[in-house]
């Protein structure tokens, strides 16, 4: 396994002496304005952001990297026994609630940097890498590597360290390899696919076998949560086309466990434009790991929603969408997420670009449900202001 | 050889015999026939006037196929959409759009056609259905006119019934020179006698022999907004591999 690392690294190492004369550099900056109203108090944080792309193609070799660059403000530590329902906050020994602290820390992180070898028949991946997998809008049920943010699904996600194959067969058949290493071949992701498009629509069937980490939040293994290795191996698809003039969309997995119960996730949504430009999307998931109950979540099912290491507290979700533009620049929406429990979270979004290279983003969160439900009003009412200036 | 010769002779007589006027159809398929070139490659600056006076500028390339039936945009400028890719096959009833910030490929509906082009006042369909004047609409020839001095053949486009096109019906005014569409008036889909929006067409270069707009300006008659595209750069019938014109080709 070391050697494959070294050889990935010294393949970075000779495409960036090979493309420095030629490299492509640009980026944004981003500065964000988070505020929440939690038991009276406004409680802020600030973070700033300058993400540097590199690229450069040389021949049949492409090359491309991201650096990151975070600085986080204001509050940066939040408890998070202050959000959670009375009766899972019971669960906590008092002397322990420091443990159950999100902390925003600066970083610096090199977030992709990979070369693409584009021959005839075939793509070569090898590095850093996004993996972007699904057809869904909010939910990706097939997608084991990242996890997207209810309010703000269509931020970019992390890269993973992978070698990727892609073998196009047609103009509308593509196959996919990945092979994503961690400490040993039993724990290391592997994933397969092949698409394919027939008619309006097209389809992804994939498996994966990855291997995945849970913590127990009530138990303890020296100063940290207690780990739970799992294996975990799915087999989904997806399909996305139009059905009416109407854009479809479905994906599914079903996941077998090695240690832990099956579960299955699903999402199907739909989306619209009207010809008076107004864009309309609504998705459904379902997700069997989840509650029915919101008197049935335990801490373990919070810590683990919030720590993004399963996708829902509650099975069933519905995710909505209008957006219309008010003016050439600028567009203004309304999201609304529901979970099975009754609970509802509204976020109005207006979106603009208010100059050139220049996007400003500003959405509020309003939790609506009541207490002990997944969308509930201790997780605090507030919103976010955010800028990004390209160059 | 012979037969070739003849097929084009034929073509050219029955649009411009003495005394035989050429139907709206046959005007229509000439007008097909001239912006639908086997393959296309050009470098584009479109540049959007927004209602508050504001611009914003675009550069793009685009390569088009099997006479504008498969076509893909690259955006290269701003920063913002950079490596931003469109891809449209079959006249644009399939479209996928690449965002190189999530490396995420959708595809699109039809019903994204509607939208417009990076805020644009030109859609998806105003750029990607090529063959949509002789497939969607019916034609017919109505008064000359003249437009700048320049003598024009006049048709009136309406919309075939079952097709999902956006507009109800078009005015066409065609240069009879060289069949270049230097006005199009784009009317209501359920309104028809209201007008959305003209196409202005100017500064015709014989570019490899092809009579080609080198500036199109899009008048949004509701918005009042305008957006102006202009070709950098044009070659026409040159070797472009289908690869490019799938998701692989999208994405690179």
């Amino acid at each position: 396994m070391k050697k494959v690392g070294l050889w990935i690294q010294t393949s970075l190492l000779w495409t960036t002496s090979l493309f420095s004369q030629s490299l492509d550099l640009f980026g944004y900056f981003e500065s964000q304005f988070m505020a929440a109203l939690v038991n009276s108090e406004i409680l802020q944080m600030q973070s700033n952001k300058i993400r540097l792309n590199f690229e450069s193609d040389y021949n049949l070799v492409h090359f491309g990297a991201n650096i990151n660059a975070l600085t986080y403000h204001g509050k940066t530590d939040w408890a998070i026994p202050d959000y959670l329902p009375e009766n899972v906050v019971e669960e906590i020994p008092v002397a322990l609630h420091s443990y159950y602290t999100i902390t925003f820390q600066d970083e610096w992180i090199l977030d992709n940097a990979y070369i693409r070898l584009a021959f005839d028949k075939w793509d070569l991946t090898l590095g850093k890498q996004q993996i972007s997998l699904g057809s869904g809008y909010a939910w990706n049920p097939t997608d084991l590597f990242n996890q997207k943010d209810l309010f703000d699904p269509t931020y970019e996600q992390s890269g993973h360290n992978a070698v990727r194959f892609d073998i196009p067969f047609a103009s509308r058949v593509n196959c996919m390899f990945l092979y994503e290493p961690d400490d040993d071949w039993s724990r290391s992701s592997k994933l397969v696919s092949i698409k394919t498009g027939l008619g309006r629509f097209d389809y992804t069937l994939m498996a994966i076998e990855k291997g995945w980490t849970i913590h127990d939040y009530t138990a303890f293994s020296g100063f940290d949560f207690q780990k739970i290795l799992d294996t975990r191996r799915m087999l989904g698809g997806s399909l996305v086309g139009e059905l009416f003039r109407w854009g479809v969309w479905l994906e599914g997995g079903y996941n077998r466990m090695k240690n832990s119960d099956n579960f299955y996730e699903i999402t199907a949504g739909m989306n619209y434009t009207f010809d008076f430009q107004t864009y309309f999307i609504i998705e459904y998931y379902h997700n069997s790991m989840g509650q029915t109950r919101k008197i049935d979540y335990t801490l373990n099912d919070w810590m683990r929603y919030l720590a993004s290491e399963q996708k829902a507290l509650n099975r069933d979700q519905l995710y909505l969408l209008i957006q219309h533009p008010i003016s050439d620049l600028t567009d203004l929406g309304i999201s609304a997420v529901g979970a099975g429990d009754g609970s509802i979270a509204l976020v109005p979004t207006l979106h603009s670009t208010p100059f050139e290279n220049g996007e400003l983003l500003a959405y509020a969160n309003l939790y609506l449900g009541p207490e002990n439900a997944m969308f509930n009003r201790n997780l605090g009412n507030g919103g976010l202001i955010r800028l990004r200036v390209y160059f | 050889m012979e037969r070739k010769f003849f097929l084009l002779l034929l073509i050219a007589l029955t649009v411009s015999l003495p005394g035989q006027s050429p139907t709206g159809s046959q005007i229509i398929e000439k007008v097909d026939h001239l912006l639908n070139p086997k393959t296309c490659w050009a470098k584009s600056k479109m540049t959007i006037q927004t209602s508050s006076g504001n611009e914003r500028t675009f550069i793009y390339e685009s390569w088009s196929k099997n006479h504008g039936e498969k076509n893909l945009i690259r955006y290269l400028e701003p920063i913002r959409v950079k490596h931003q890719a469109t891809l449209m096959l079959n006249y644009a009833d399939d479209i996928w759009m690449y965002f190189p910030r999530t490396r995420r490929v959708r595809k699109l509906a039809t019903h994204a056609k509607k939208q417009k082009m990076e805020g644009s006042d030109f859609s998806y369909e105003d750029m990607g259905a090529g063959n949509s004047f002789v497939e969607d609409y019916t034609s017919k020839r109505i008064e000359d006119q003249t437009i700048d001095g320049e003598s024009c053949f006049v048709i009136e486009l309406q919309r075939k019934p079952d097709t999902d096109i956006s507009y109800s019906r078009l005015k066409m005014f065609i240069l009879k020179e060289n069949f270049v569409p230097v006005r199009v008036e784009y009317y209501n889909e359920n309104h028809p006698d209201q007008l959305l929006k003209i196409l202005i067409q100017s500064d015709i270069l014989n570019i490899q022999d092809i009579p080609t707009a080198m500036k199109m300006t899009m008048i949004n008659e509701i918005d009042n907004t305008e957006t102006k595209m202009e070709f950098t750069e044009v070659q026409y019938n040159i070797e472009i591999n289908d690869a490019l014109f799938t998701e692989r080709g999208l994405k690179q």
